[in-house]
C-alpha cells in the first residue's frame, strides 16, 4: 500500500515541528529545497511528507542583535549580497554565499539550506537504478563503502561553501526543538559520518546563524572546482585571523565534516598544512582524485596564509 | 490528490495535483504548457526556468504546493499578446536562438536579472546566464542579444533586405517561435490517450539473460504491456554493415543501462513502477572494459559479439599507406612522436530524447527527436518487418543533436511496436541519465602518432596507430575508425602517410558520431605534434604549418579532390587578430598563446546505402497564392537548414520569404534527404533546393516568354516581380505565376543532388570523400595556474572557411558553437566509468562549461566561393571544433612549457604534467 503523500506548508516554527512529531520520523523539512529536490528526484529521500519552512517570517532577517550578527536560516543566498550589515561585517559569508551553485541555484538556495545540506558523494548521488547497478552503499542502506571499496564508514563529503566561511568566523547556530531553543557552535552539529552527518534531532529546526561580532577578524576563501559555476565543490576553505594573529582554518568538501584546525599565524605554517592535510579524510568520491584535492589543500592553506600575512 | 489554483500568466486555473509534483510537470502536463523545457529535472541546465509571483525559480525542482495561489509567468506570458518583449526581439535579431531549446529559460532568466540590475557589464551578464545551460551558441550570441537590449540598441531595419538573401545575416525563419516557447519538440507534443513508456535497464556489464519475470509488472493496475527482447529480435544498426544491435537485450546484456524490457502504462509513474517490479535473472559474464583487453584474445572467455572475425572483441580494423612511410620514417630528419589518451565525451544536447509513435489506416506515424528520420525510416521497417511505405517519420523541432541524434534507436523501435500491439499511441521522454547511457558520443581513444618534418621544416612522413573504444555495438564505428586516419591527409601535404585504426567493442554504452566525427581526436594528435616539431627546428608554429599547406585545386596523397581551400587565409586572419607575432613565446610565464588548424568533409560523398537514388531531393509547388512550397527531407536541428533552403528558393526566384513555406523532414510528405550528419546539409540539400529553384524559374521564364514573345534572356524575376530588361514587360510574382500555370497545368518542380564520382581505385578510398572540404584556424590565449593546473581560457580567435556564408548569422553560430563544444573537451569534459557504470551522467558532474567559462570569442568567415557548393557555400558546422583542442593544448605549452597529451585538459592532468616537468628540471 502506497502511503499517502503529503507536503505541509508550515505558518510557524511551532507548525512545522508539531507536524514533524505528527509524522513520526517519514517527513522531510523543506526550504528552498535545491538540495532535497533533487535527492527526491533520485530516489535518495523517499519520505512521504514534506513539511515546507518558507512561509516562516521568523526564520528571516539579517540583524545585530546584541553581541552577534544574525542571519535567519531562509536568508536566500543570492540576496545576502545585497545586506549593508553583512557587507560591512563579514564580506566573506557573501562571498562564499555567491561561490554556490549557479545564480539559478543561489535565488532559491537559503543560507540555512545550505549548512545543513546532505553529505555528497559520486557513489551516492545517483539514480535509485544506477545505485542498485553498482550495488548499494552504506549510505543508501548498502553493507559497505562503494567509494573506497569496501570500508565500513561512509566519507561522503561536506559541501557547504557557507560553512567553512561561518566557521572560520566562529559562528553558532539557534535551533528549534520541541519547544526548546538550543544555541551551539556551527562546527559542533557535524558528526562526521557520512551516514548521519549531523546530530541534530530529526525534528529540530535551524533558526538562524550568529555570529560574534567585534572579532576584527580577516578572512580568505577558496573553492576548488573545475567550472566557475554549477560545480559542487571539492575542497572549499575559508582561513580566518584575528587581530592577535590567531588562526582557523576551516575545510569543506574533503570530510564528513568541516576539518577545523586552531593555530597562530606565527606557527610553523608546514605544521598547520600538514595538521589540515591529516585531518582531512578525503576518498575518491568526486571528479577530482583524493591525491589532487589532497594536495590542492596545501596549496589553498598556504596561499590564505599569505594573503593574511600581508 | 490535492486542490490548488494557480494564476498562471494570468489565467486562473484550478487542478488537482499530486502533493510532490513539482511546478515543471504541472505547467507541461497540466496546463499544457510547454515553453518550459525540461533538460535535466535537477537544476542544472535552467530550461525550466519561470516566474513565481515575480522571483525566478527553476520549475523541475519547485514543489507544487508551495506555489499553490501563486502567480506564475512563463515564456508563453512574456510576450505583450503577439507582440514579442524588446529582450525578445534581441534574441530573434541577434542569432541567439539556433535549437531554441535553452532559449525559454535564458530569456526568463536573463529578464529577472536585468530587472534587478537594468544596466550590467558583460560579465555580469555572463554571471547572470551562468546556471543556464546552451549547448548550441557558446553564448556569444545570447550574451550580444542581453547587451542589446541593455543598451537599448534600435532595432535593426530589415526592411531594406527584405530581397537580400544569399550573404545576408538573418534570424531562422522559426526564431520568433522558438523565442516565445511556441515550437514544439517531440515530448511536446501530446498525442490524445498515449501511453507512456519506461525501460527496465541492465544492471549488469555482461550477463546471460537466465530468466525475466513480468508477471508482477503486468499485473499492476494501469499497465497495458511489458514486453522483453525476444519479441523485437531484428538485428538493426545505422551501417549496414554493422547490424549488430537489438531492441532490447535479447539472451544477453552488453553494457550497463542497455534496455532488458519495456512497459507501458496509463503514466510514466506507473510505468516506472512496474520496471521496477520487473525481476531478472542474470549470469555475469566476464566484462571487458578497456580497449587494450578487447584487442587481445578472450580465451576461454565469451566475446562480446560472436560475428568478430577472430576470438577477440575487434570491430573494425581500418588500414591505409600511401607512399612509402617505412623509408619516409627512417629517413626523416626529425622524428617526432607521442601517444595520446582521449576520454569518451557525450554531445550534450539540451534536450532530452523523446517520441511518441501511433498506427492508422496509414500505417505507422512516429514523432521523434531525430537528426536522420531517413535512416530511421529503414530500419523501423526492418525490424517491425513491415515495408517501408508503412512508416512514416516525422520530425519535430529538435533541441540540438551533434550527431547524437542520427541512430536509429531502441526507444524509437520499441514504442513502435507498444503501440502497434496495444492499438493505441506510446510515447516515451528520456531523462538525462539515460541520454547519457544512450550516448553515441565521442569515441575514448588512444593513439601513436609519429610526424616525420625535413630540417627545412616541410612534412615528409605521417603515421598514426589508433584504438578506439566503441562500447557495446557498432553504431558509425566502422566510418568512425577511417575517419580517424584518413582525416589526417590535410589540409598539409604529406607523401608518406599512413595509419592502422582498430575499433573495439567494450562492455559499455557505445560510441558513435559526434560533431567532427572521428577527427576532433586525431587532429589534436597531429596539431599538438607540429607544435612541437616547430618548437624542435625553431620556427614559428603558424610559419611552419603555413609553408606546408596544402594547395586550392589539387589531390591530397590518398586522392581527396580538394578545390577551394581557405586554410591560409583563416591562419592569417587570426595570427593578425590575436596579435600572434607579438605574443607567441613572449607572454610572461603563465600566459600563452597556441594556434592550430582544422580540416574537414562538406558532406560524405558516398551514401551508408549503396542505391541509385540521390543524396537529396527538393520539390517546390506553387500554386494561385505564390507562396513556394518547399519540401525536403533535410532535417533542421538548430543548426538552421528550413531557414537555408528558404533562402536559396527565394535567392533564385527573386522572392522575399514571405512567399516561402517549408515542409521539412516528414518521410511521408517530404522526399529523400539523407539527415543531419556528415556536414552535408547545406551542400546537398542546398544544391538541390537551388537546382529545383532553378529549375521552377525556367518554367516561369518560358511561360513568359512565350505569352509575350520576348527573349528568356531578357526577363529577371526580382523582388517579387518578373520583368524584360526594358520593363516592356513588368509582371508581379501572382501574375507571373498565373500565366506559367496555364501554360503548363501545374507549377512545381525538382531538384536533386548527388556527389560527383571521386577518390581513388583502391580498398578503402571511399572513406572521407566529400565534393568539398573546409578549413580552418583557431589561435586561443591562456593562462594557467602553475600551483592548481587550473587553466583559464582567455579569448580565442576563430576562422573558417565556409565557402561561402548563405546566411552569415547562422554560420558564425555554428562556428561558436563549435569552438564552445571544443572547448569543453579541452578542459571540462569526459565521461567517468567505473566498472562499465557510467559515473557522471548528469549536467552537474559532466561539465558542459557555463557562460562563465566561455571567453571572448572572435569569430571569423573566411569565404574562399566553392565551385560545386550552392552559391560556393560549403559545411560550417562540425569542422571548426578540429583546432581549437589543439590549440587550447598549444597554449598551455606555450604558458608553462607542459605538454598534455590525455584529454581533458583540466586542472589535475596539467598539474600532474607540471609536476612532472619541475621534478625533470631539479634533477637535470
Amino acid at each position: 500500500m502506497v502511503k499517502e503523500q503529503k507536503y505541509i506548508v508550515a505558518e510557524s516554527l511551532k507548525d512545522a515541528i508539531r507536524a514533524a512529531v505528527a509524522s513520526e520520523h517519514d517527513f522531510r523539512f523543506i526550504a528552498g529545497g535545491t538540495d532535497v529536490m533533487v535527492n527526491r528526484y533520485q530516489g535518495n529521500d523517499n519520505t512521504t511528507c514534506l513539511i515546507d519552512l518558507t512561509k516562516i517570517d521568523s526564520l528571516k532577517g539579517i540583524a545585530k542583535i546584541g553581541d552577534y550578527l544574525r542571519i535567519g536560516a531562509l536568508e536566500i543566498l543570492e540576496d545576502l549580497q545585497f545586506s549593508d550589515i553583512l557587507r560591512k561585517e563579514y564580506p566573506v559569508i557573501i562571498e562564499a554565499a555567491l561561490s554556490v551553485g549557479s545564480p539559478l541555484i543561489r535565488k532559491t538556495a537559503t543560507i540555512g539550506g545550505n549548512i545543513l545540506c546532505e553529505n555528497r558523494c559520486l557513489f551516492f548521488n545517483q539514480s535509485e537504478w544506477w545505485r542498485e547497478s553498482i550495488g548499494y552503499c552504506l549510505k543508501c542502506d548498502g553493507d559497505i563503502c562503494i567509494a573506497t571499496g569496501g570500508k565500513n564508514a561512509c566519507f561522503s563529503e561536506l559541501v557547504s561553501d557557507t560553512a567553512p566561511a561561518l566557521i572560520a568566523l566562529n559562528a553558532e547556530i539557534r535551533y528549534m526543538d520541541k519547544d526548546d531553543t538550543h544555541q551551539v557552535k556551527l562546527e559542533d552539529i557535524y558528526t562526521g559520518d557520512g551516514v548521519l552527518p549531523r546530530n541534530l534531532p530529526s525534528t529540530a529546526i535551524v533558526m538562524d546563524i550568529l555570529i560574534p561580532l567585534n572579532q576584527q577578524i580577516e578572512t580568505v576563501f577558496f573553492k576548488l572546482r573545475e567550472r566557475k559555476s554549477m560545480d559542487f565543490t571539492s575542497l572549499t576553505s575559508a582561513v580566518s585571523k584575528t587581530a592577535e594573529g590567531k588562526l582557523r582554518i576551516v575545510l569543506a568538501g574533503v570530510d564528513p565534516k568541516p576539518v577545523v584546525i586552531e593555530g597562530n599565524i606565527h606557527d610553523d605554517w608546514e605544521d598547520l598544512i600538514k595538521k589540515a592535510y591529516k585531518a582531512s579524510r578525503s576518498v575518491d568520491n568526486d571528479t577530482y582524485s583524493r591525491k589532487y584535492r589532497k594536495e590542492m589543500i596545501k596549496v589553498f592553506i598556504s596561499r590564505s596564509l599569505n594573503d593574511l600575512n600581508n | 490528490m490535492e486542490a490548488i489554483s494557480l494564476t498562471v500568466n494570468g489565467k486562473e486555473h484550478n487542478l488537482l495535483v499530486e502533493a510532490h509534483d513539482t511546478l515543471a510537470h504541472v505547467l507541461r502536463n497540466k496546463i499544457h504548457l510547454t515553453g518550459t523545457k525540461l533538460g535535466c529535472e535537477q537544476a542544472s541546465c535552467g530550461a525550466c526556468s519561470v516566474f513565481v509571483d515575480g522571483k525566478i525559480v527553476q520549475g523541475c525542482i519547485t514543489p507544487i504546493m508551495r506555489v499553490a495561489g501563486s502567480s506564475i509567468t512563463t515564456i508563453e506570458g512574456i510576450a505583450d499578446k503577439n507582440k514579442l518583449h524588446r529582450l525578445q526581439e534581441k534574441f530573434v535579431e541577434k542569432g541567439a536562438i539556433q535549437c531554441g531549446y535553452c532559449t525559454p529559460g535564458m530569456i526568463m532568466t536573463s529578464l529577472e536579472f536585468l530587472e534587478s540590475n537594468p544596466n550590467p557589464s558583460t560579465d555580469e551578464i555572463r554571471e547572470a546566464l551562468s546556471g543556464n545551460l546552451c549547448r548550441c551558441t557558446g553564448y556569444k550570441k545570447i550574451i550580444d542579444a542581453v547587451q542589446a537590449y541593455v543598451d537599448n540598441e534600435t532595432n535593426q531595419d530589415i526592411s531594406n533586405t527584405k530581397y537580400n538573401m544569399v550573404g545576408q545575416s538573418r534570424p531562422y525563419i522559426e526564431a520568433q517561435k522558438k523565442v516565445q516557447g511556441k515550437a514544439d519538440y517531440a515530448d511536446d507534443i501530446q498525442i490524445k490517450n498515449a501511453l507512456h513508456c519506461s525501460f527496465l535497464r541492465s544492471t549488469h556489464a555482461h550477463a546471460r539473460i537466465i530468466a525475466i519475470d513480468t508477471s508482477e509488472a503486468e499485473a499492476i493496475k494501469g499497465v497495458h504491456s511489458v514486453i522483453t527482447g525476444r519479441e523485437l529480435p531484428v538485428k538493426f544498426g545505422v551501417l549496414p554493415i554493422s547490424q549488430d544491435e537489438t531492441a532490447m537485450a535479447v539472451e544477453k546484456v552488453r553494457y550497463i543501462g542497455e534496455i532488458v524490457a519495456a512497459v507501458a502504462a496509463d503514466t510514466e509513474a506507473i510505468a516506472k513502477e512496474a520496471c521496477s517490479k520487473i525481476k531478472v535473472k542474470y549470469e555475469p559474464l566476464h566484462p571487458f572494459f578497456e580497449m587494450m583487453e578487447s584487442c587481445e584474445d578472450v580465451g576461454e572467455n565469451e566475446q562480446i559479439h560472436d560475428h568478430c572475425k577472430f576470438n577477440n572483441n575487434i570491430h573494425k580494423k581500418a588500414e591505409l599507406r600511401f607512399g612509402d612511410q617505412q623509408q619516409g620514417l627512417e629517413e626523416t630528419d626529425n622524428l617526432i612522436h607521442a601517444e595520446f589518451t582521449f576520454q569518451g565525451v557525450n554531445h550534450g544536447f539540451t534536450e532530452p530524447h523523446a517520441a511518441t509513435a501511433y498506427w492508422d489506416e496509414n500505417g505507422l506515424t512516429i514523432i521523434t527527436a531525430t537528426q536522420v528520420p531517413h535512416y530511421l525510416h529503414r530500419y523501423l521497417a526492418k525490424v517491425l518487418e513491415i515495408p517501408m511505405n508503412r512508416v512514416r517519420v516525422i520530425k519535430p523541432y529538435v533541441g540540438g543533436g551533434f550527431g547524437g541524434k542520427s541512430d536509429p534507436f531502441p526507444h524509437e523501435m520499441i514504442i513502435a511496436h507498444l503501440s502497434r500491439v496495444l492499438g493505441q499511441p506510446v510515447r516515451v521522454r528520456f531523462n538525462r541519465e539515460e541520454v547519457f547511457l544512450t550516448n553515441h558520443g565521442r569515441h575514448p581513444t588512444t593513439m601513436e602518432m609519429d610526424l616525420g618534418v625535413k630540417h627545412d621544416g616541410t612534412f615528409d612522413v605521417l603515421d598514426a596507430d589508433i584504438i578506439i573504444d566503441g562500447g557495446a555495438y557498432g553504431s558509425f564505428g566502422v566510418v568512425t575508425s577511417y575517419y580517424n586516419g584518413v582525416l589526417l591527409q590535410a589540409p598539409y601535404k604529406i607523401e608518406n602517410f599512413g595509419f592502422r585504426t582498430r575499433r573495439v567493442y567494450t562492455n559499455k554504452p557505445q560510441s558513435g558520431a559526434m560533431r567532427g566525427h572521428g577527427a576532433v581526436n586525431s587532429r589534436f594528435a597531429i596539431e599538438t605534434l607540429i607544435d612541437r616539431a616547430a618548437e624542435k627546428l625553431n620556427m614559428d608554429p603558424c610559419e611552419l604549418r603555413l609553408k606546408n599547406f596544402i594547395d586550392e585545386n589539387t589531390l591530397t596523397v590518398g586522392q581527396y579532390r580538394i578545390t577551394s581551400n581557405g586554410s591560409e587565409e583563416s591562419l592569417r586572419k587570426v595570427m593578425e587578430l590575436s596579435g600572434w607575432k607579438e605574443k607567441h613565446g613572449k607572454l610572461p610565464e603563465g600566459h600563452g598563446i597556441g594556434v592550430a588548424c582544422g580540416f574537414f568533409i562538406s558532406g560524405s560523398a558516398l551514401p551508408i546505402h549503396w542505391n541509385q537514388y540521390p543524396q537529396s531531393v527538393v520539390h517546390l509547388k506553387v500554386d494561385l497564392d505564390g507562396r513556394v512550397l518547399v519540401t525536403s527531407g533535410a532535417s533542421d536541428i538548430g543548426q538552421g537548414s528550413d531557414t537555408m533552403l528558404a533562402i536559396i528558393v527565394a535567392e533564385v526566384l527573386g522572392l522575399s520569404l514571405d512567399n516561402i513555406f517549408v515542409v521539412a523532414a516528414d518521410t511521408t510528405l517530404t522526399p529523400i534527404d539523407l539527415g543531419s550528419y556528415s556536414s552535408r546539409v547545406t551542400f546537398m540539400a542546398g544544391n538541390a533546393a537551388k537546382t529545383a529553384s532553378e529549375n521552377l524559374r525556367e518554367q516561369i521564364v518560358e511561360a513568359i516568354a512565350s505569352e509575350h514573345n520576348v527573349p528568356i534572356s531578357e526577363i529577371n524575376l526580382q523582388e517579387e516581380r518578373v520583368f524584360t530588361n526594358d520593363k516592356t514587360v513588368d509582371l508581379t510574382w501572382v501574375e507571373a505565376i498565373e500565366i506559367a500555370t496555364r501554360k503548363v497545368g501545374a507549377l512545381n518542380s525538382s531538384g536533386a543532388y548527388n556527389s560527383p564520382k571521386l577518390g581513388g581505385d583502391f580498398k578503402g578510398a571511399g572513406a572521407g570523400l566529400s565534393p568539398s572540404y573546409s578549413f580552418g584556424a583557431v589561435v586561443c590565449e591562456v593562462k594557467v595556474d602553475p600551483e592548481t593546473g587550473h587553466t583559464e581560457v582567455l579569448e580565442i580567435w576563430g576562422a573558417h572557411d565556409a565557402g561561402k556564408a548563405l546566411n552569415p548569422l547562422a554560420v558564425e553560430g555554428q562556428l561558436e558553437g563549435s569552438w564552445h563544444m571544443g572547448l569543453g573537451q579541452a578542459i571540462s569534459e569526459q565521461m567517468i566509468y567505473r566498472d562499465g557504470l557510467l559515473v557522471n551522467g548528469n549536467l552537474v558532474d559532466y561539465k558542459i562549461p557555463t557562460s562563465k567559462d566561455t571567453p571572448p570569442i572572435h569569430t571569423n568567415i573566411i569565404e574562399t566561393i566553392d565551385p560545386e557548393g550552392p552559391f560556393g557555400a560549403k559545411e560550417c558546422g562540425e569542422g571548426a571544433i578540429h583546432p581549437i583542442i589543439p590549440a587550447v593544448a598549444n597554449a598551455i605549452y606555450d604558458a608553462i612549457g607542459v605538454r598534455v597529451t590525455s584529454l581533458p585538459l583540466n586542472s589535475e592532468q596539467v598539474l600532474k604534467e607540471i609536476k612532472v616537468k619541475n621534478k625533470n628540471t631539479v634533477s637535470a
